[in-house]
């Protein structure tokens, strides 16, 4: 038995050595570019935290809103003192436990909640959301956030690191066997919205899949039904007013397939908890083109101008 | 709980801990601590159906004791079918209610009669399955006065209840499983060391293999009518190695665990993709089972004696069962009378036995001919699979259409690489493995720092591609 144990001992003891190698490899640019200042969670969540109560827009959802909205184009023509909240992969957990930080901090006038289906699905980035949630001042809320978002699973993400960055080391391991290493220009970031002035290529194009739908997700009704009430209370409470949105894809992907889930789902069930939706892709007097997108679903600074345009006009209507 | 949760993760060691520690002087201890471990496992999902393992425990006890007592022949019976009636009439009630229902109204509509049939909402207890038939194996082996029977009820009740195999098997004989709860158990470090070993190849085999294939196969099945023959063809492809690394990562966990505990299960997968023919395919799948049909089903009706007829139809008994044990739907019915097909000219010709050596033994790579038939083989099994994994008959039907169509040569619509390569290393591992119990059985021929950095490779495989947690798929039968 001592003989077994001690294998034992000895295998745990080089899985917490290599995982304390996976930790310093991925932490530690995380943590240079906290201290240089330069970290776009960090930036955004000092934004925030540094200017009480002068916020009266916030915008709120996964990269697709961060690379459609710009508060700047917003704030030029509505007068307002906007900023895009939303961060890589968020979850609907994730927004909601933002959203309790933000409200901490800020008293906005309007919350502008970007939908998108895989936002509430089963697959989860933990280390975006781990990353994003470290920078709230509340530790409590930052325990909240694991335990009752993911349960076990997401304690179990939270402390191992090769599973909480499982999705990068797979991506590097891929790029050690690929030629194709991208090399992106450094990002720009407005008040929390990224510039980009990429253009999706031809052949990215052609490898388009259909928009994402009951079948090829695993969107959670029940999880999204209990986050949005939560949403929805949280910010009746505080005296905002709620407004989503589906960020615009491009056209060729509609083509692909006629199931439009995501938007028959969201419309259906905001009409009946009486929230207003905007699916932008649906507004006749915007046309979007393949070439307003950086890659299949995130716009690129044309796409973002014609959604920020969009969102103008909803809130002028609000 | 499941075993790839983080709830086992922690009940796994308290239990070794209190079994091997605390009460591992007194034999009658250990038993009650399996017993009660057990039940808190089972009760994890539902406590309500813990009545239902403890009264069939109960039940084929006592059925047991009175066997023992009795001689006459057709009291005997009597008390044999008492035992069978009510397991299989909690497992027909539960597993068959629905189906019975609805199958009787259709068939009337069918004549143009329309009869209103009201269906029961019926939560199937998990494992039913597998412990009924370990149970009734008790039943039937002490009447066949193959076993004696047990007078340790805790015993008895951690043979019933044995969680490691409890939800999904082995289905473990009681000649085999029963008399182990006799014996004074002492740990032994190369059986705990091999058991580990096979619960990182059974972990292995669920977590990167099967979850990762059950991901994209999930996709095709359930959009099957939007994809060409080619992306049709790569989702059975998917889901075949998707339901042996999940059921047979089930059995090799099961199997694993219970040496930790100084018990001995029987092997349940024997490598049965790299059979040469469906009867060897069957000598090397699910074997638990197939041996359970073969001894209390398959040779009490005659097996392959007497009449062509009588051939025929055993066949055709043993494989619908099977099929019909799986789930109630028509699916698993048809994929059972497939493969009665498949197995039927082999048995005809009498060449059912002919594959029954380990393929291409003592060589490094089959010849020509063995790649033709493992081949073969696997590709008519994969056919079936449409069946076992399709919604509906007409769902399975409508798949294999489209499969075969000039689209079957195309460009898959969905390539996912990373899969693809991790079942070649996957397949590849087994091969080289296929001599032993499981594929890593024989690792500990090469030198350590070599074993240690595939164990290293293998445990970070599994937290590198661990998906959502899926169930395992056998927990449904």
């Amino acid at each position: 038995m001592k003989k077994f144990l001690k294998q034992f001992a000895l295998g745990l003891f080089v899985f917490i050595i290599l995982n304390t190698l996976i930790a310093v490899t991925y932490e530690y640019p995380t943590y240079k570019s906290v201290k240089n200042k330069t970290n776009r969670n960090y930036l955004k969540w000092e934004a925030l935290h540094q200017n009480e109560n002068t916020f009266d827009l916030i915008i709120i959802g996964t990269s697709r809103a961060y690379a459609s909205f710009n508060p700047m184009l917003i704030d030029s023509v509505l007068n307002t003192n906007s900023y895009n909240m939303s961060t890589s992969a968020q979850d609907i957990a994730e927004t909601y436990y933002s959203l309790e930080e933000i409200f901490d901090y800020q008293k906005p006038k309007y919350i502008v909640l970007d939908l998108f289906l895989q936002a509430s699905d089963a697959s989860y980035d933990y280390y975006q959301t781990f990353s994003n949630a470290s920078f709230f001042n509340s530790d409590k809320r930052k325990f909240n956030l694991i335990y009752n978002g993911y349960g076990t699973t997401g304690i179990l993400n939270y402390s191992i690191p090769i599973v909480k960055f499982k999705n990068y080391i797979k991506q590097d391991m891929v790029g050690l066997f690929s030629n194709n290493k991208s090399l992106r220009k450094e990002d720009t970031w407005f008040k929390g919205y990224l510039y980009d002035t990429l253009t999706v290529s031809k052949a990215q194009i052609s490898n388009f899949e259909p928009i994402s739908n009951f079948e090829n997700t695993t969107f959670n009704k029940n999880r999204f039904d209990s986050y949005m009430k939560k949403i929805m209370s949280l910010v009746k409470d505080n005296n905002s007013q709620l407004i989503c949105v589906r960020a615009p894809y491009p056209p060729s992907r509609f083509k692909l397939n006629d199931n439009d889930d995501e938007n028959t789902y969201f419309q259906s069930y905001m009409k009946k908890v009486n929230i207003p939706f905007y699916d932008l892709n649906s507004i006749k007097n915007y046309k979007y083109q393949d070439q307003d997108f950086a890659d299949y679903h995130h716009p690129n600074y044309k796409g973002a101008k014609k959604a920020t345009q969009q969102l103008i006009e909803i809130l002028k209507k609000s | 709980m499941l075993f790839n949760s983080f709830e086992f993760f922690i009940f796994l060691p308290i239990v070794f801990i209190l079994y091997w520690f605390v009460f591992g002087k007194k034999l009658k201890y250990q038993n009650f601590l399996i017993v009660i471990a057990s039940y808190i496992f089972y009760g994890w999902w539902d406590w309500r159906f813990l009545s239902l393992i403890i009264f069939s425990s109960f039940i084929d006890y006592g059925i047991g004791v009175l066997l023992s007592k009795e001689n006459r022949q057709v009291k005997r019976k009597l008390l044999l079918w008492t035992s069978i009636c009510i397991n299989i009439g909690f497992l027909g009630f539960f597993k068959y209610y629905n189906f019975f229902i609805e199958s009787f109204a259709a068939s009337f509509s069918f004549f143009g009669s329309d009869i209103s049939t009201s269906t029961l909402n019926i939560i199937l207890p998990v494992g039913i399955s597998f412990y009924t038939f370990q149970t009734l194996s008790y039943t039937i082996d002490v009447y066949n006065k193959r076993l004696k029977p047990t007078k340790d009820i805790v015993a008895f009740l951690a043979f019933v209840s044995f969680f490691p195999q409890l939800v999904a098997g082995p289905i473990e004989r009681a000649t085999n499983l029963l008399p182990q709860f006799y014996k004074k158990r002492q740990f032994d470090y190369a059986n705990a060391v091999d058991g580990m070993r096979q619960v990182i190849w059974g972990l292995f085999k669920k977590v990167v293999i099967a979850d990762n294939c059950a991901k994209y196969a999930n996709i095709i099945f359930n959009n099957s009518d939007d994809y060409s023959g080619s992306t049709l063809l790569l989702g059975a492809f998917l889901f075949a190695f998707q339901i042996y690394g999940d059921f047979s990562g089930y059995s090799d966990i099961a199997i694993g665990i219970s040496r930790f505990f100084g018990f001995n299960l029987k092997q349940n997968f024997a490598f049965p993709y790299f059979s040469r023919d469906i009867a060897e395919f069957w000598r090397r799948w699910h074997i638990s089972l197939s041996t359970w049909f073969r001894d209390y089903i398959y040779i009490p009706l005659g097996g392959s004696r007497g009449s062509l007829n009588k051939k025929i139809r055993n066949v055709f008994i043993i494989f619908l069962v099977s099929g019909f044990w799986h789930g109630a739907n028509w699916t698993f019915i048809i994929w059972g009378g497939l493969n009665a097909l498949y197995f039927l000219p082999l048995l005809l010709t009498n060449k059912n036995r002919v594959n029954t050596d380990i393929v291409a033994e003592d060589k490094l790579l089959p010849n020509f001919r063995e790649i033709l038939q493992m081949t073969s083989t696997f590709f008519i099994t994969l056919l079936a699979w449409v069946f076992f994994r399709a919604d509906s008959v007409t769902h399975a039907t409508d798949y294999l259409q489209s499969m075969f169509t000039v689209s079957l040569f195309s460009k898959p619509a969905i390539m996912p690489f990373t899969v693809l390569f991790l079942v070649i290393v996957f397949i590849t591992i087994e091969w080289l493995g296929r001599h032993g119990q499981y594929a890593l059985e024989r690792i500990d021929r090469i030198n350590k720092p070599l074993r240690w950095s595939i164990y290293i490779v293998l445990i970070m495989l599994m937290f590198l591609f661990t998906g959502e947690e899926q169930a395992f798929i056998y927990f449904q039968f």
